[in-house]
């Protein structure tokens, strides 16, 4: 068999060109482009300088933006596990023969484009919605209070955007609980709401843990929701700084280091939660 | 225990019936099931003896009828608050738990004290120490299914419930493990009510077996009662193995006198199960003396036959002997006493008129027929 | 309705009322990541390809084709075939050209994007003709990446180009470009929940519309009406004049008067009340008065901003020629109003107006679509800007609009 030992090395050849050309040859002109000279233009060129203090500057003057986005996602993936949890222990326990029809519906909002849904939200959130009167005749919100144009619009519009990602995940891990696990915890004294604790909760970590990376990664990096529900730049995430830095301020070096610093950010979140959740295997 | 106080009794199920639409697995049962002892539920699969158990456990509604412990009806109670625990038939172990978590589930949940030393001791009674702290996944079957016996025993229940506890071992292990199940039994004194469908596996172990078929119990006792005086086909069947002869009574008297194709055979009334006329009279292979025709016949109940097979086994020699009305009769002739008989030898065969039994001809006689399992 | 050719008025009243040019999806949506990496390719590229030195063989005569990538819903259509485009058709009759018609400018800076590095390296970017506004127009004049267009070639230009805009700083006379459509950035209100606000100050101070008002996230759209207000013009002001209107900018977003800074998606808002004023693109007005005759537009004393959509011709176009024969073709009044019979924008042709007074009278009067000498008197062009002022203005625009 030793003329076939190339073989399965040959079969990775597509996959890794396909990463040198869209990944890691990207990511290393991004690398270099956020050493340029921060003073180029498209008149004068961008000339490579090692200028590193990019980052520093970036870092010193958008903190606040990074920190915004981090605590906007981090409550967006909170606030959809929470929405999320419940719906996926529905569909994979209790749904019966409607349980693909409940699956078609959680992955529905894909059928139509992220920005389209996001608009939705305008409408729902509006001033003169039924949503927001309803708020004002309970007083929950002042006469001059408004959600639209607010950061709870902007978690509302991360939340609901990312909930099949956080949907989907928790459903795969709840649907390969075994019920007779569920059964054995009632034999032993457990009433349903602690083997929901002791048993369910525990064996559906895995799906808390992938859905919660898939929620909280994208929603970082969203920029759209910030765009369509915020207020400008009193709910600008670090995505809005990286989109107007690349395409209308030019400000490529700048937008470079920025991009590199939020995968940084991202992957050193990651790196630590999955630490501390302590299921590096089964993520 | 939380329910230690209720005087722990008796487990009798009263006219349990359960349905699935509109299919019954349970019918109508009725059961005595003495305190400390251990009961097998013998049956085919399919019979209802998971169900059964599942609706001691809690796990499954009756349709009708009764659960009771004692003087105390369970029937409707949660399962979590049932003095009765379970070693399911797949063990159904907490995989995010290791042994010892797993062990002392039941214990925590009750908020019992102590718990160390009680998993302690009770992984050595199953011969688990130093397993504590492993996953269930890297444990054998053998250990599993040892890990869910302590599991369930720690709670000290008053029955405790055993659905094929041994169905996935492999045979010796099997073997060794009712020895150890049946000592543990007898050491902690509760109740077992043990499942199974291997009928040398409820003789070993059980002191009352109770044997199920379609949903209804065909006949309990011990295991000695069921194997010497079957009372119905399927059990004569089910549990080893019987010759079966139709036959018709000609005298009623102290015993029956009973006509099989011309030979007049004699059955005790203490063995007969029905007063009808036609019966099936019933004799075990091994009770059975076979003698060349030209010899004397050791026993009252006489036919003659014509061997067609014989197969020397080591223990024992198994011949297949055909009647005057071509019904093949099964013959185990222990190799102590060689009668000699050869394939094409006309032979009699021969035995006590107390190792007979008369059973209802109106019943299928291939009932409980089961095609032999390749491990038992 | 009865069936009557294209040119029936309350048709193309229903076009205009589909969508507005800058589709309101595609200024946000576009943007994105993929986008940026694609850009980085060739960051260090130093300002290449000039006008003289990127010419190419003009394949015109030989190959009869032009390709023009235009945006969205911005010249007329067939009533029965939303694809077929009437005009487009009597160019291909007239010149024998076939055309190939794009929609894909959605964004200015998206766009520039996608052929930034073709430009930058010299090469043919596979367009003949494209539409960009004014201050990406000049962008693309000043790097030396769109073609000189041959006067001669384009008499219809030169006689009907209205008078307002024929000379923008950055080209003042109108050698690489050639004005599409134009458009006014002025103030729109919602009456169903506001009196009339009649200009910056208003906008920026009445305690009433606290909360309920929008910029433009175009800084020259957003700067520019407030320069006017401070009395300074955007065809001509200083830095000084630029820091005061940010610092009245940041005034009215501190104090909470304004909500945000948007793109187009203020046209949904403003209709629904969610905002009761803002400065708006004239463009979108037109539509939304159609839907709504309570959505008001105000010009103020102290003047609006006046920009245009140009049509150019990239660096290396295989079909300049055909490209010329285009824009001397819609410069033909009665070509313009057939298409400002369909679009939202102010017609930049002169002759028009008569020309669209046969098709539909109350077309002709839109002061949004032909605006009388008067108004466009009170319309200003901003400036071009050169790279390291536009850096510096961008930057300082985007800390305050939240980019
Ligand atoms: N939830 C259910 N719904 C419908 N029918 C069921 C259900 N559970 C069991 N049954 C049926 O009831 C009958 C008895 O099932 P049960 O599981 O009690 O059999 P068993 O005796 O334990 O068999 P085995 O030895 O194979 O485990 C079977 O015919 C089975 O198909
Ligand atoms: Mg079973």
């Amino acid at each position: 068999m030793r003329t076939r030992r190339w073989l399965p090395y040959a079969l990775l050849i597509p996959g890794i060109l396909w990463l040198a050309i869209f990944f890691i040859a990207p990511m290393f002109n991004l690398g270099a482009t956020s050493l340029y000279d921060p003073n180029g233009s498209l008149d004068t060129g961008y000339r490579m300088t090692f200028h590193v203090a990019n980052y520093g500057d970036a870092l010193s003057q958008y903190y606040p933006q990074f920190l915004r986005s981090f605590s906007y996602a981090g409550i967006a993936t909170i606030s959809a596990l929470i929405i999320a949890y419940p719906l996926a222990y529905a569909i994979a326990f209790k749904s019966g023969r409607w349980k693909n029809f409940l699956l078609v519906l959680v992955i529905a909002p894909f059928f139509t484009s992220f920005l389209v849904r996001t608009l939705a939200w305008t409408a729902i959130l509006g001033d003169n919605s039924t949503f927001v009167h309803f708020l004002h005749t309970i007083h929950l919100l002042g006469p001059q209070g408004r959600i639209l144009a607010t950061p709870v619009a902007v978690i509302t519009g991360l939340t609901y955007n990312f909930l099949p990602f956080m949907t989907l995940p928790l459903y795969a891990s709840l649907e390969k609980i075994d019920p007779r696990l569920i059964e054995a915890s009632s034999d032993l004294y457990a009433s349903a709401f602690t083997g929901f604790r002791k048993v369910t909760v525990p064996l559906s970590l895995p799906g808390v843990v992938a859905g919660t990376l898939l929620t909280f990664i994208p929603a970082s990096g969203d920029y759209i929701n910030a765009t369509l529900l915020g207020q400008g730049a009193r709910t600008s995430m670090i995505g809005n700084v990286i989109d107007s830095a690349f395409l209308v301020r030019l400000a490529y070096p700048l937008a470079a280091a920025l991009s590199f610093m939020l995968m940084a950010a991202i992957v050193g979140i990651v790196i630590f939660y999955i630490r501390r959740a302590g299921t590096e295997e089964l993520v | 225990m939380a329910q230690a106080e209720s005087v722990g009794g008796d487990l009798q199920l009263v006219h349990l019936t359960k349905m699935f639409a509109t299919f019954t697995a349970v019918d109508d049962l009725n059961l005595v099931i003495p305190k400390g002892s251990f009961f097998a539920l013998l049956g085919p699969s399919g019979c209802g003896k998971t169900t059964t158990l599942r609706m001691v456990a809690g796990l499954e509604e009756p349709t009708s009828g009764q659960i009771m412990i004692g003087e105390k009806d369970i029937s409707f109670e949660r399962p979590y608050r049932r003095p009765v625990n379970t070693v399911f038939q797949s063990y159904a172990l907490f995989p995010h738990l290791d042994i010892f978590e797993n062990v002392a589930f039941g214990l925590r949940r009750r908020k019992v004290k102590e718990v160390k030393s009680q998993v302690e001791a009770i992984l050595s009674l199953v011969e688990l120490d130093g397993f504590a702290r492993r996953m269930p996944a890297q444990l054998s079957g053998g250990q599993q299914q040892r890990v869910a016996l302590a599991r369930a025993l720690i709670n000290k229940p008053e029955v405790l419930l055993l659905d094929e506890p041994l169905g996935a071992l492999d045979l010796k292990l099997r073997r060794q493990m009712q020895i150890e199940l049946k000592r543990i039994q007898v050491e902690v004194g509760i109740t077992f009510v043990h499942v199974t469908h291997d009928q040398e596996e409820a003789m070993t172990m059980a002191d009352t077996i109770a044997v199920m078929n379609g949903g209804k119990v065909e006949q309990m006792g011990s295991p000695t009662e069921l194997y010497e005086n079957p009372r119905t086909t399927f059990v004569a069947n089910f549990l080893g193995q019987s010759n079966l002869i139709s036959g018709k009574v000609f005298e009623r008297s102290d015993d029956l006198g009973v006509e099989l194709y011309g030979n007049r055979i004699r059955v005790p009334r203490s063995r007969t199960s029905s007063n009808s006329d036609s019966l099936w009279v019933g004799v075990r292979p091994e009770k059975i003396n076979i003698t060349l025709a030209d010899r004397p016949i050791p026993a009252a109940n006489v036919i003659p036959g014509v061997v067609t097979d014989a197969s020397y086994i080591g223990v024992s020699t198994q011949y297949l002997v055909k009647t005057a009305w071509s019904e093949e009769l099964m013959v185990f002739e222990q190799n102590l006493l060689n009668s000699g008989a050869r394939p094409g030898d006309s032979v009699n065969l021969s035995w006590d008129p107390a190792h007979t039994f008369a059973l209802d001809a109106n019943q299928d006689v291939d009932a409980g027929v089961e095609v032999p399992e390749a491990d038992s | 309705m009865i069936e009557k050719p294209v040119s029936v008025p309350g048709f193309a009243q229903f076009i205009k009322a589909q969508a507005t040019r800058r589709a309101v999806l595609g200024g946000v949506g576009a943007t994105g990541i993929a986008a940026f990496l694609a850009a980085c390719g060739t960051s260090a590229g130093t300002k290449s390809g000039t006008a003289a030195g990127a010419t190419v063989t003009d394949l015109s005569e030989k190959d009869k084709t032009l390709i023009v990538s235009n945006w969205p819903l911005y010249i007329d259509v067939d009533s029965k075939n939303q694809s077929d485009h009437p005009s487009i058709d009597g160019f291909t009759a007239k010149t024998g050209a076939k055309v190939t018609y794009t929609e894909d400018v959605s964004d200015n800076n998206v766009f520039f994007g996608k052929v930034r590095n073709q430009l930058a390296a010299g090469q043919a970017t596979g367009r003949d003709l494209i539409v960009l506004t004014d201050w990406m127009a000049a962008r693309l004049v000043r790097l030396g990446w769109v073609e000189k267009v041959d006067k001669a070639n384009v008499p219809n230009v030169t006689a009907h180009l209205r008078q307002a805009l024929k000379s923008p700083s950055w080209d003042a006379n109108r050698d690489y470009s050639a004005p599409w459509q134009s458009g006014f950035s002025l103030i729109a209100y919602n009456e169903h929940v506001t009196k009339p606000v009649k200009d910056i100050d208003e906008l920026f101070t009445r305690p009433d519309l606290k909360g309920k008002v929008t910029l433009l996230t175009e800084m020259r759209d957003t700067v520019g009406l407030v320069l006017l207000s401070l009395g300074k013009s955007p065809s001509n002001f200083t830095n000084d004049d630029f820091n005061a209107a940010m610092a009245k900018i940041q005034k009215a977003v501190d104090s909470g008067q304004v909500r945000k800074f948007t793109g187009n998606e203020y046209a949904p808002d403003l209709a629904k009340g969610n905002i009761a004023a803002c400065i708006a693109w004239s463009g979108d007005v037109v539509q939304l008065q159609f839907k709504d005759p309570k959505i008001k537009y105000a010009v103020p004393d102290a003047g609006i901003t006046l920009w245009s959509d140009n049509m150019l011709i990239p660096n290396k176009a295989a079909h300049k020629k055909n490209a010329e024969a285009w824009m001397n073709y819609y410069y033909d009044p009665a070509i313009a109003a057939q298409v400002a019979a369909y679009v939202n924008y102010i017609c930049p042709v002169d002759g028009a107006q008569a020309e669209a007074e046969k098709i539909d009278p109350k077309l002709a009067k839109n002061q949004l679509i032909f605006p009388s000498a008067e108004t466009l008197s009170k319309s200003h062009i901003f400036m071009g800007l050169d790279a390291a002022t536009e850096k510096t203005y961008q930057d300082a625009f985007s800390k305050v609009s939240g980019g």
